[in-house]
Formats: structure tokens, sequence, C-alpha cells
């Protein structure tokens, strides 16, 4: 690691990670962020009113003088707890927001990375940049589907300028870097949101300052059950819950932050991925009615407050 | 009697010819005031004699020390004459066969009424329209107000600041005296948080073996120029418009006379303006300055120190909320801004109690008329402060609680005569006590339960540390960095009838659970801590007088 730029340890850098019921798991994505080489001088975990053994897990690291817990009374979802925990890091003075899932395991070298990469490529691009993200594999060493980023038309520029990165304009919210700024200028992830497409709409809502970057030599593993992307033909029952927050979000994201064309087409590959999957009627109904409520749904961004 | 008491300027700057009997009638004050006017009219015309004519008003009126009137020798009705004095700049030959220069110079009052504030001695068509209004349904008219507010700043946020880039290929070789000096920019000489700051920069300049050069730019009576801060130091009020060519000459007499190693702007737009010239003839000058508050509508200070950050070397802030608007919002370098705080300019506060030691509150029970609950307002009566606002809550809450709440307002400005209007018209006044700022705010706050902030606009109120230091509770509207030293429950909205309806329900729990302020006591004792254990203010600056002073 470089000794000037923002990798020094003057930089105070917050890993936020937002947990519900993965007591088997939280551990391990503790232990992995509290092994970085360049150690986060705050660890926030926001527990989503857990109802497993996540207490007692939390217990064993009550006295690691960096990490520090916030547990919520009710169940936020994923888009609240980041919101919330991104929040306190804010006010908590942290120069960095370094967000995770409760099933993300960072290798060692992760966190230093994204720092590093993240000021290198502000540096040769001359301007500020939102985000910095990992790459996320799954348990096999294999790329997880479901975190891939979306690349910019010049996804190249950095690579060709002989730095391991590539411009993005969106990701997931596994393993990834926010400047201070970003949280003051454009607020925090929309806490209604509740799970899924909150790290989309946050992402691309962020990437009106610039486009991010995903740092290659940062790494992460996402442990998931299957390594499976977004794919409108899986609804079923079980997931049908997931489905509708999905569902309604991207509508919501499409027909008031891009345009009623957008929601449009996002309603065609809906339609499409469903009656490929020969989902049920009743099913597709539900999601359609989640469509709609997309529409008239469009909860508007709350901003951090500066205590420290 | 030799020269005028307790200044600095005579003897240094100027040599007073033939000194006359009468100047050792003046007051500190005064005599502090023709020092700074001599110094400039010396200054500005070195070869000269300079002839004053010194005036003192009948009625309470601002100073006229500098401006371009101060050249003409017909002066306004109501002035009595005080005297003559003849001086001549030192270190240069004087001819004294040449008929002097005549400079009128008005001493003015210390304490010129707020109806004159503003610049102008009349108050307009519109203004008088405002008061009124403001006078008749304060609430609805600070509604307005706030949207106003609210619209422009939308609007001012959108855009861009221009920046003025550091200039280079300036005058290098520019000759300079031997005394080692600092350049201290500020707004007047009175009362306020800023200026009690900027007085203690003064006395550590001093303290580090710096000369201390003050000046000043608005119109003021300049009250406080006889405190002991400003012992030693050559203080010029400036009063303008000066003539353009005395500008340039005094800043270059000044770099001329004295080795001015580091200007420190404190709130003063003339010196503000003036950095880009000085940074080109004189490029090896460090210069920071000292930023308090994010002014609505206009960004104040603070922006101006965003137009001209290229020009300057370090910019220092009391407040996170300050820190994130140049670094986050502007783009400044990090290591630019420099976070102290002011949080023990007040208070040699109790902040290095032990985070877990139980922090002793004065609400131990639930109000009731034996031991109402006692809510207090102190600061200054004027429109920021929203003193009105205080009214209406007491109006609220006495409503709802009867003699269980009692409330005390402390405090002087330019809506004094309002406030005491508006108490009675509300039928308060036997359960709002008003008092003035003669009395102890110690007193206040040690009577006190909770202390209510109902300002449009703050930056770190330092009343705030002094209620936490008695154990009171603060209740705050939500603006500037309050939100560093107040707990969060008791954070109210901006706008006035929110902030009506969030204050008064949570005053309304506080009077009837005395675990909750015991809770919020600890909260707020706890976000003070932290804030204390920022940097302090007073070490970056004795840091860096000492770095200039080497």
């Amino acid at each position: 690691m470089t000794a000037d730029g923002p990798t020094d340890t003057a930089t105070n850098v917050a890993a936020v990670i937002v947990t519900y019921n993965r007591a088997d798991k939280l551990g391990t994505v503790l232990d992995h962020v509290l092994a970085q080489e360049r150690a986060p001088q705050q660890v926030i975990v926001v527990d989503n009113a857990s109802t497993d053994d996540t207490a007692k897990v939390l217990a064993a690291y009550a006295d690691r003088p960096t990490v520090s817990i916030e547990r919520l009374a009710e169940n936020t979802g994923g888009a609240g707890g980041f919101s919330r925990g991104m929040a306190l890091a804010y006010e908590r003075g942290a120069d960095f927001v370094w967000i995770m899932d409760d099933d993300c395991y960072a290798d060692p070298t992760a966190l230093g990375e994204l720092l590093d990469g993240h000021a290198a490529a502000e540096k040769s691009m001359g301007m500020r940049l939102p985000y910095a993200c990992s790459v996320v594999r799954w348990t096999d060493g294999d790329i997880c589907e479901m975190n891939n980023p979306e690349p910019t038309w010049d996804w190249g520029k950095l690579l060709v300028r002989g730095q391991s990165s590539v411009l993005v304009n969106s990701c997931s919210f596994v393993s990834v870097l926010f400047p201070r700024w970003v949280l003051g200028e454009f607020g925090l992830p929309l806490a209604e949101y509740f799970i899924w497409f909150d790290d989309q709409e946050y992402t691309r809502r962020i990437t009106k300052a610039g486009p991010g970057i995903q740092c290659l030599n940062s790494t992460v593993t996402h442990d998931l059950g299957v390594n499976r992307g977004v794919n409108f033909g899986d609804v079923n029952p079980g997931n049908m819950w997931k489905f509708e927050y999905g569902v309604r979000n991207e509508a919501s994201y499409r027909w008031h932050h891009e345009d009623p064309f957008a929601a449009m087409r996002f309603a065609q590959r809906l339609y499409r991925g469903l009656k490929a999957g020969r989902v049920s009627r009743r099913l597709r109904l539900r999601l359609a009615r989640k469509f709609l409520e997309g529409v008239r749904f469009d909860p508007k961004p709350s901003f951090p407050r500066t205590v420290l | 009697m030799s020269v005028p008491p307790a200044t600095a300027g005579s003897g240094l700057t100027y040599d007073v010819v033939d000194p006359p009997a009468w100047l050792s009638g003046l007051s500190v004050r005064e005599a502090r005031l023709l020092d700074g006017a001599l110094t400039f009219h010396c200054l500005v015309r070195p070869g000269q004699r300079v002839r004053a004519t010194v005036l003192r008003p009948v009625e309470p009126d601002f100073p006229a020390l500098t401006d371009e009137t101060t050249s003409s020798i017909e002066w306004p009705d109501g002035r009595a004459t005080v005297g003559s004095v003849l001086a001549c700049a030192t270190g240069v030959p004087t001819r004294d066969d040449v008929v002097p220069t005549d400079v009128v110079v008005d001493l003015g009052a210390a304490q010129v009424g707020y109806h004159l504030r503003g610049g102008g001695t009349e108050v307009s068509r519109l203004g008088t329209v405002r008061h009124a209004v403001r006078a008749r349904v304060p609430v609805a008219f600070d509604a307005l107000r706030q949207r106003r507010t609210d619209h422009i700043e939308n609007r001012r946020a959108s855009r861009p600041i221009p920046c003025t880039p550091r200039p280079v290929g300036g005058g290098a070789g520019a000759r300079r005296g031997t005394r080692p000096a600092v350049l201290f920019g500020l707004h007047w000489l009175e009362l306020g948080g800023a200026e009690s700051w900027a007085m203690e920069t003064v006395a550590m300049a001093r303290e580090a073996g710096l000369l201390p050069i003050v000046v000043t730019d608005r119109p003021s009576g300049h009250p406080d120029i006889d405190r002991p801060a400003f012992d030693g130091a050559l203080v010029i009020p400036l009063t303008t418009p000066m003539a353009e060519e005395h500008e340039s000459r005094l800043l270059a007499e000044l770099f001329t006379r004295f080795d001015i190693r580091g200007v420190h702007v404190h709130h003063c737009t003339w010196l503000y303006q003036r950095l880009p010239w000085i940074r080109t003839q004189y490029p090896d000058t460090q210069m920071v300055d000292s930023l308090h508050v994010l002014e609505w509508r206009t960004g104040g200070f603070v922006d101006i120190a965003v137009r001209l950050s290229d020009v300057m070397d370090e910019h220092h802030v009391i407040s996170p909320q300050l820190r994130d608007y140049l670094v986050d919002r502007h783009g400044l370098p990090k290591e630019k801004v420099t976070l102290a705080t002011l949080a023990d300019l007040t208070v040699e506060s109790r902040h290095d109690t032990a985070p877990d030691e139980p922090v002793p509150h004065a609400v131990t029970t639930p109000a009731t008329p034996d031991r109402p609950l006692t809510i207090a307002f102190v600061g200054r009566f004027t429109q920021q402060k929203r003193p009105y606002l205080f009214l209406r809550l007491a109006d609220r809450l006495h409503a709802r609680f009867g003699d269980r709440v009692r409330f005390v307002m402390q405090g002087d400005g330019e809506l004094g005569d309002e406030v005491r209007i508006d108490r009675d018209r509300l039928g308060l006044g036997e359960f709002v006590e008003l008092r003035d700022s003669t009395r102890s705010v110690a007193d206040t706050l040690a009577e006190a339960d909770v202390l209510v902030l109902s300002s449009d606009n703050e930056g770190v109120t330092l009343t705030s540390f002094e209620a936490d230091a008695h154990n009171v509770l603060v209740l705050s509207s939500d603006v500037g960095s309050q939100a560093s030293v107040v707990a969060e429950e008791l954070l109210c909205p901006r706008p006035p009838l929110a902030f009506l309806r969030a204050a008064e329900e949570r005053l309304a729990r506080l009077a009837e659970d005395p675990a909750l302020a015991a809770r919020l006591a600890s909260k707020q004792h706890t976000r003070m801590q932290a804030f204390a254990a920022l940097p302090r203010a007073r070490d970056w600056t004795r840091s860096l007088y000492e770095r200039w002073a080497s």
C-alpha cells in the first residue's frame, strides 16, 4: 500500500455489515473483516432484529474496540440495514464506508486494494469517483453470477493505463466502498425498498457524479447456496416474497428515475422470464400488481447528519 | 499627557506633534479608535503631516474613521468637536513647511441603536412593513421566510462557486520590516462567538511574540476594543468606502514596516477580498481563516473562503458540518481543512468525565407546581434566534401544563420590544420571566432544566456546552452542527410549525418522564464528550503562531 493518499492509517474507514439470521456465517464474515491487512477503524454490525443465535455470535466480538453493534427493533431488510449502518458510519466521522452482506468473506487485501484502486483511479481520471467494488467469487472460486457490476461503455479506460480496475455503472452491495462525500451529496440507500434493487438504485443514483470502479485485485467470496443470478423464471411460492419486492422496486426505479419506456421494457423482460419459466398465472398476477404498485411507489432518499 | 492612553500605534506607526491635553480625557475605546484612525491616515500619507479634527456624536451613531467622508471638513449635524491633533508617520522625513492634510475623525458611540444596523441610517419602507408583519404574525412570517430560505438555498447550492486562481509571479523581492507580526481581519469588535474566538487569537499571537495588527470592516462602535486582548495590538477599525489608493497604500505600508508572517482572517470581507493582491505582492505570506457558520442564502464567509481557497494555505473550521461542506461538497483538499473546535472556549467543561460515569441531571421527578420544569431561552433577541417561537412554545406548554412549567428568557437585541409586546399579548407575563444580558447566564442555567435553541441557523452554539456543564438538557432546531452536541431525540425541524409541534411533544414527555430526561442527558453528554475529544482550536492556533514566529 502507498504511504500517501487515502490508504494511510489516518483515513477513517467504517465497515458496515448487515445481518439477519445468519448466525452460522456471521462470525466468519467478521473474522475476515477484522483480519484485513488494512484494518477498518470501525466495524458496524447492523443486526436486523435476528431471531437466531446472532446475538450469541456477536457477544464474542463485544470486547473488540473497533466493533460496534446496532441492534434494530425490527427487520428493516437489507436496504434499511445498509441505510442505518451507513448513516451511523457517517455520523461517526468515517471517511470511507465499506459495506457487505452477512455471507461475504473478504480476502485479506480486499479493503486495501479498494482504497488503493480508488485513489489511483481518481488520480488517473482527474475527478472524484463515487465508489469502488470488489470482484465477487462464489465458493468454488468462479465468478458469482448475482454480483456482476454493469460496465460502462469505456470500461477498459483504466486497464489500458496500467491499472487493475474497470469502470462500472452499478454494482451490488457485496464489498463496495463509498467515500464520505457520496453520502452527503446523494444521501443513503432507500430503506423503503426493503430488499432487492436497493443496491442497483443507489449505485446508479451516485453514478451521476461519475463512474464507479471494480478493483480486479480486490476479491471476496459470496457464500450463496447456489450460484445463480436473478431470473424471473425461477419464481415459486417459496421465493415469491423476494421477487415481489424486486419487481416493485425495479418498476419504481425504471418509471421514476429512467422513463416509462424503460419501465415497459422491464415489464416485457419480466413477462418473458415468467413465461419461459412456466410460472403459474396466480404468481404472475401477483407480480403484475407489484409492478403497478411500483409505478405509484417513489420513495425519496434521506441524508445522514454530520455529527463528528 | 503625551499620547492617547493604552494605544499601540503612537510611536510605532505615527508620532503626535505636541500632544494636546484633551487626549487624556478620551475613554480607552475612543483613544484606541483614534489611534487606529491616526495610524491609517498617517500610513496612507507618509511624509505628510495629518491634522485630525476629532468629533463625538451627540446621539449614538457609528464612528467614521477611515472612509472617504473623513477627507471632507464638513460634517453632519449632531457632532461635538473633541479637539484637533497633529500627527505624522514615523520613520519618514516630514516637511513642516507644507500645510498639513486635514481629516475629520468621528469617534462614534460604543452602543449604537439596532435601528441603525444594516449600514443605513434610515429604515426602508419595506423594512418597516416587514417588521410590522413579523410583530403581528411572527410564525406565519417565519414560515414564509424559511420557505424563501429553502428556495434560495436550493438555487445557490446548484451553482458552482467560481474560484480565484492562486497568483503566480508576484513581488518576491518586496521589502519587509523586521518586527514579526500577524495581520488579523475581524468583523467588528463587539459581542459574538466568532469575535470571542478572534479576540483570543489576537492575545495568543502576542503571547507567541508576534505583533497583532487587527483590521475590521463593519460599522460598529467597537465597544470591545478596550478589552485586554487588544493591549499592545495595532488596531485599525476601517470604515468604508475608503479611497481606493489608500487601501493598497495601507497594506503596503504595513508589510513594509512589519514582517507580517501570516494573515488570519476571522470574519472580514474586506481582507478576504484583498488576499489575492497580498498573495501577489507578498507571496510568502501564510494565509489562513477561521470559519464558524454557513450562512443561509449567501453562504457568507464560508463561500468567500471557497472562492479564495486557492489563494489561501489553510482553513480552520470549528464544526464537522463546515469540514464536510468544504471537503465533501466543494472538493477542497482534506489536508487543507482543519477541524478544531471551540468546545472549551466558554466552558472549561466537565467533558473529561468517564463515559460510563452516571451523569447528574436536573429533572428528577415529574414536573409539579412546587417543582416546575424550567425551560430557558438564552441568546440575542434577533431574527436568527427566533425568540417569538420560544414564546409560542411557552404558550402551548403553559396551556397544557399550567404552573407545572415555567419559562425564563434572557437576552437583548433588536427584537427586544417585539418580544415584550408579544409576551404580553399572549398573556404570558406571569409565566415567562424576561432577563436582560446583564444577568449571569450561569445563574439562568443553574435554574433551568431544559435550554431551548430555536435558531434558524447556527454553527455550534457555545451555549450548548455551557448548558451541558450545568446539567441542562438542550433542545435545538436541527441546524448547523447542532447534531454534534444535542441528543438526536431533542433535535427539531427548522420550519416553525414543525419545530413547535416537535418541541412541544418532546418537552411534554420530559415534563412527565424523568427517566427519559436521564437517558437524554446521558446521550447528550456522550455527544458532548465525543465532540470535546476533537482537536481544539487553541492547540491548532498556538502551534500555527509558533510556526509563524519561529
